[in-house]
């Protein structure tokens, strides 16, 4: 492969820490709503997911393009494969935290984060598989895939507490049952954002081993893929 | 000049290979889906003099598949495609160890006593540039089958067969007694296609079949092998990796005469193995 295409695939990778980069901004500041639920802020999230779309669509093109014009193969194409799937996951990560970000406005004033200590560790989780994710993703650090594979385990059990917790609170506080359908919603979006974190630690294993692992995981450990 | 030994020869001035090696038991983890063994190469070793340029290569060909070989200049991977119809033994000096076995019958290609001629029957060849006879479309495709004594109606009958088979007859069934050179240069290698056809080989041997051609006479030549394949064995040498993807089954990735690896061709270009392999098909190096 040419020089130049070794080059455009440095300047791609640039996007791609950028688009990282801001997504985690975007879900560092959906947190932080839901830990100390903050109009203003809630609002710039909800604004910042333009700038999201126009990062997703800066790389989709450039890898399309890079595609078209070199014929990739091996690690190339393993490579621009895993971006593209993994640009779409962190646009959705991104569509997550400003849904989040929406539901979380309905809050100001009606609710204590303290109160609600599952949601809590639930933001916490998110962030932190999220964090997980992107250093696993830039450094191509296939042990960190796995152990974020390892990680969303939990952040399932919570939902389902969570789903407990709120079903209780709406049987005691009916008149409260809008506050929490918005809580409901938000740690909803919460187990998806880790979701895609999980599917952007998928392929990264695929960008270095080959191996497609999705929904291959048993017990923790990584069975290795099919013909 | 052509010297058939068992054992490699323990005066070869060449260095022992610290590269990857493809043993014989690449070809047995294929596919279950694996047609059956066609050709099977064992402990080939091949030398212009005194330069070895294959080493010990073993692999196996399977029955009706397309397999191609790619590697850069110099990689052994031309010689090792002439193996297969004796073309070497035109030039003194050069000399082959080991075997290549043809099936069903599991004739060793390159033993001295096996005949060439016979060998070049059952193995057609085409080669890099149209090479076809200073004779007439209907004559080139004749040439082979006239001289197994097949004459008349019958002769008639094989030549439009072969030339249906390559694509070639509703472009010159009324021009049969044209010069061959009347033809476009991707309607001549069609022809040779057609020629080699003729003897109802059961294997064809290509040599770069498309590198003088433009992208519609390549697409017309990479359809014809798609067909071909379901009547024939085919090994494609071929410096255009796109090609190799897009015909072949399977691959073979050799370097400096070695067969570095052997897999289906999806997971050589998607997932290879070895890192000099990656590295050639990225274009890292060669």
């Amino acid at each position: 492969m040419s020089q130049q295409f070794i080059n455009q695939l440095t300047e791609l990778q640039q996007h791609v820490y950028a688009m990282a980069n801001l997504v985690q901004d975007v879900v560092e500041e959906a947190c932080a709503v839901i830990l100390q639920p903050d109009g203003a802020l809630a609002l710039r999230i909800v604004e910042r997911d333009a700038e999201v779309d126009r990062a997703e669509v800066t790389v989709e093109s450039e890898v399309i393009r890079l595609m078209a014009l070199y014929q990739p193969t091996g690690s190339d194409i393993r490579l621009l494969c895993a971006i593209l799937k993994a640009n779409h996951d962190f646009e959705r990560i991104a569509d997550g935290a400003v849904n989040l970000a929406q539901r979380a406005q309905h809050l100001v004033g009606r609710i204590r984060a303290d109160d609600w200590p599952i949601l809590r560790a639930m933001a916490h989780h998110t962030r932190t598989i999220l964090n997980h994710a992107v250093q696993a993703y830039l450094h191509r650090d296939v042990r960190q895939a796995q152990q974020v594979l390892r990680e969303d385990a939990p952040i399932d059990r919570y939902y389902v507490e969570m789903v407990e917790a709120i079903i209780a609170a709406t049987a005691s506080h009916p008149e409260r049952t809008a506050t929490y359908l918005d809580l409901l919603s938000i740690a909803k979006n919460l187990e998806r954002m880790a979701d895609h974190a999980t599917n952007i630690a998928e392929e990264v294993i695929f960008m270095i081993t080959g191996q497609i692992v999705r929904h291959r995981l048993d017990q923790g450990s990584l069975a290795p893929a099919a013909e | 000049m052509n010297s058939h030994l068992n054992q490699p020869n323990a005066l070869s001035p060449v260095e022992p290979l610290t590269l990857p090696r493809v043993s014989s038991t690449v070809s047995a983890e294929a596919p279950p889906s694996a047609n059956p063994p066609k050709a099977e190469v064992r402990a080939l070793n091949f030398f212009y003099g005194p330069k070895q340029v294959l080493k010990n290569i073993n692999v196996t060909f399977f029955q009706h598949r397309v397999t191609a070989l790619i590697g850069p200049s110099g990689c052994g991977k031309t010689t090792l495609l002439r193996c297969f119809n004796r073309m070497h033994d035109l030039y003194p000096g050069n000399r082959y160890e080991g075997q290549i076995m043809l099936h069903p019958d599991g004739v060793n290609i390159i033993h001295p006593q096996t005949d060439p001629v016979e060998m070049r029957m059952r193995i057609g060849m085409v080669f890099q540039k149209p090479n076809p006879y200073p004779k007439s479309i209907f004559e080139n495709v004749a040439f082979g089958l006239r001289l197994r004594g097949v004459r008349g109606s019958e002769l008639q009958g094989r030549v439009e067969q072969a030339l249906r088979n390559a694509a070639l007859w509703d472009e010159t069934a009324d021009r049969q007694r044209d010069l061959a050179f009347s033809l476009s240069g991707g309607q001549q290698q069609r022809l040779c296609i057609a020629r080699a056809l003729a003897t109802d080989p059961e294997m064809i041997l290509f040599d770069e079949p498309t590198s003088a051609l433009d992208p519609v006479a390549t697409a017309k030549i990479e359809d014809l092998i798609a067909e071909l394949k379901h009547r024939v064995t085919i090994l494609i040498v071929t410096h255009n990796m796109q090609q190799a993807a897009r015909v072949s089954d399977f691959t073979g990735f050799m370097f400096l005469g070695d067969l570095v690896e052997f897999d289906q061709t999806q997971r050589l270009f998607t997932n290879p193995s070895q890192k000099l392999t990656n590295d050639y098909i990225t274009g890292r190096f060669g």
